[in-house]
């Protein structure tokens, strides 16, 4: 019992658990219990509760709501349930054929564990991986940042190799795989709270301290248009262990010709900023031309020409200079 | 609401066991020291190493990032029911990991054969990169990867009737 008494004596109240049925009473105990959080997967959320860098009041489960896990097609478009997880996206015919972009990120999140049990809404809401956001107080330091409501930054003067280089009021990067796919996909996210039902263009949907849903608030789903027939694809991820790591920085195309000339470009890099980054610099040098290595290296240069790398991690640039020229090029 | 520890019945290796949990307990936690199920190791305890690996309906997951009062209605295998349960023969792959030195100093085996077992009970006849792929999400901090792979490779042949022994 020593490992179970202590983490019940480490936190300060009881923990309540709701299972919620339906995607309503999910929003409803939300919003009567501030402070409450929202759990699917667990991966992230479990681990921060560890160690107890979050420790919400109350957690309302959502894997006990039926339907929330899916993957269909219509005219309009992909449409992918919130509770589905990672796996099933990288193993569906559907999504590998005709979202080839999305079947590549899913594919490459973490190790076959993580892909088990990480859901499409949790990968997109994950927190950033910054060690000294993440530092547990257990360890007796711990880091009050921007991020939780402090007044510094402390991967600006410290380690932070891993950190953004189009950083913001905070220079952690969004670790998602699935966000830049998504995004270059003009991908749509539903929410739903207890105003009703939104919709949030997934380029808009990241702040620089996390994203636009309320506490109260839940992806419903992702609806991705069905790409032209015409539309390249392509995702690729720089990483130092290729079994398991975060993205040293990522990118996500999709590229539309017509006779050889680029109509159509979204090139959107991940783990370089605080949400996807989408390179407009980019996607306008190549529209209108047609593609050739010595264009794809112009806007690799172009889609990193406004970036501002930290003390430490300059070399950022040129990995994913790297990404951008292959990812158009090959 | 539920609040404080509560009753909840979890399904191990085939046995139902009922028992109280607090609703911030771990898998992991609950397996091994409410049921004393302790060949589920832990060591990061953040999702990096796979050491706490178990399988929840077949599917390798991480038992220390899942909350036990979540895995009600679900069927649990830890390493402890991975061996024949009337005889207590070696499932195959913990045969070639004994006979083929498939273990150093063993924190990490418990999950190298429940996440293989996961891999040839859908493939038995994995390449060499199938199974490096599948096991990508367990560290082996004795970097005894060559002989872990040797083995699941010997324990498809076997099951797939080629050989009694490795």
């Amino acid at each position: 019992m020593a490992r179970a008494a202590e983490a019940t004596k480490g936190t300060a109240r009881r923990l309540g658990h709701f299972d919620a049925r339906s995607v309503e009473e999910a929003v409803s105990l939300l919003s009567q219990n501030p402070g409450a959080r929202i759990i699917a997967g667990g991966v992230d959320l479990v681990a921060l509760m560890k160690s107890q860098v979050i420790s919400p009041a109350a957690l309302v489960n959502i894997k006990t709501v039926p339907g929330l896990a899916y993957i269909r097609e219509d005219a309009q478009g992909l449409k992918i349930g919130p509770l589905t997880t990672i796996a099933q996206i990288a193993r569906s015919e559907t999504v590998r054929e005709r979202y080839p972009l999305v079947a590549q990120a899913a594919s490459v999140v973490g190790a076959a564990q993580v892909r088990n049990m990480g859901t499409l809404a949790g990968n997109l809401c994950q927190q950033v991986r910054c060690w000294y956001y993440r530092r547990s107080p257990v360890t007796g330091t711990s880091f009050f940042c921007r991020r939780k409501g402090g007044e510094r930054c402390y991967a600006v003067a410290g380690e932070n190799e891993h950190h953004a280089i189009f950083g913001d009021v905070c220079d952690a990067v969004c670790p998602s795989d699935l966000a830049p796919a998504l995004v270059a996909l003009q991908a749509v996210v539903r929410t739903a709270g207890p105003d009703g039902e939104r919709e949030v263009p997934l380029e808009h949907f990241y702040t620089p301290m996390g994203n636009v849903l309320q506490p109260d608030e839940m992806i419903t789903g992702i609806e991705v248009p069905a790409p032209s027939s015409n539309t390249r694809e392509r995702f690729l991820k720089f990483r130092l262990r290729k079994a398991i790591d975060f993205a040293i920085a990522s990118v996500a195309a999709a590229v539309t010709t017509e006779s050889g000339v680029v109509t159509d470009a979204r090139i959107v890099l991940g783990g370089v900023a605080p949400g996807p980054y989408r390179a407009v610099s980019a996607e306008e040098i190549i529209t209108g031309q047609a593609l050739s290595g010595s264009l794809a290296e112009t806007a690799a240069r172009a889609a990193l020409s406004g970036a501002s790398p930290l003390s430490k991690n300059a070399h950022k640039v040129p990995i994913a200079e790297a990404l951008v020229k292959r990812a158009l090029t090959r | 609401m539920i609040d404080g520890a509560i009753p909840v019945t979890l399904r191990v290796n085939g046995d139902d066991y009922q028992l109280e949990v607090e609703p911030q307990w771990t898998l992991a936690d609950t397996l091994r020291e409410r049921l004393g199920l302790t060949g589920t190791k832990m060591m990061c305890e953040q999702g990096e190493c796979g050491a706490c690996t178990v399988l929840i309906n077949g599917l390798p997951v991480l038992s220390c990032l899942t909350l036990a009062i979540e895995c009600q209605g679900m069927d649990i295998m830890t390493i402890e029911g991975v061996a024949d349960p009337q005889t207590g023969e070696l499932h195959p792959i913990q045969q070639a990991f004994v006979e083929r030195s498939g273990m150093q100093c063993g924190v990490c085996t418990p999950a190298m054969v429940l996440t293989a077992k996961a891999l040839l009970d859908e493939n038995d006849s994995p390449t060499e990169g199938d199974i490096r792929q599948a096991l990508a999400g367990n560290i082996c901090r004795c970097g005894n990867y060559k002989r872990i792979v040797e083995c699941v490779q010997v324990s498809a042949e076997m099951m797939r009737g080629g050989k009694a022994h490795a």
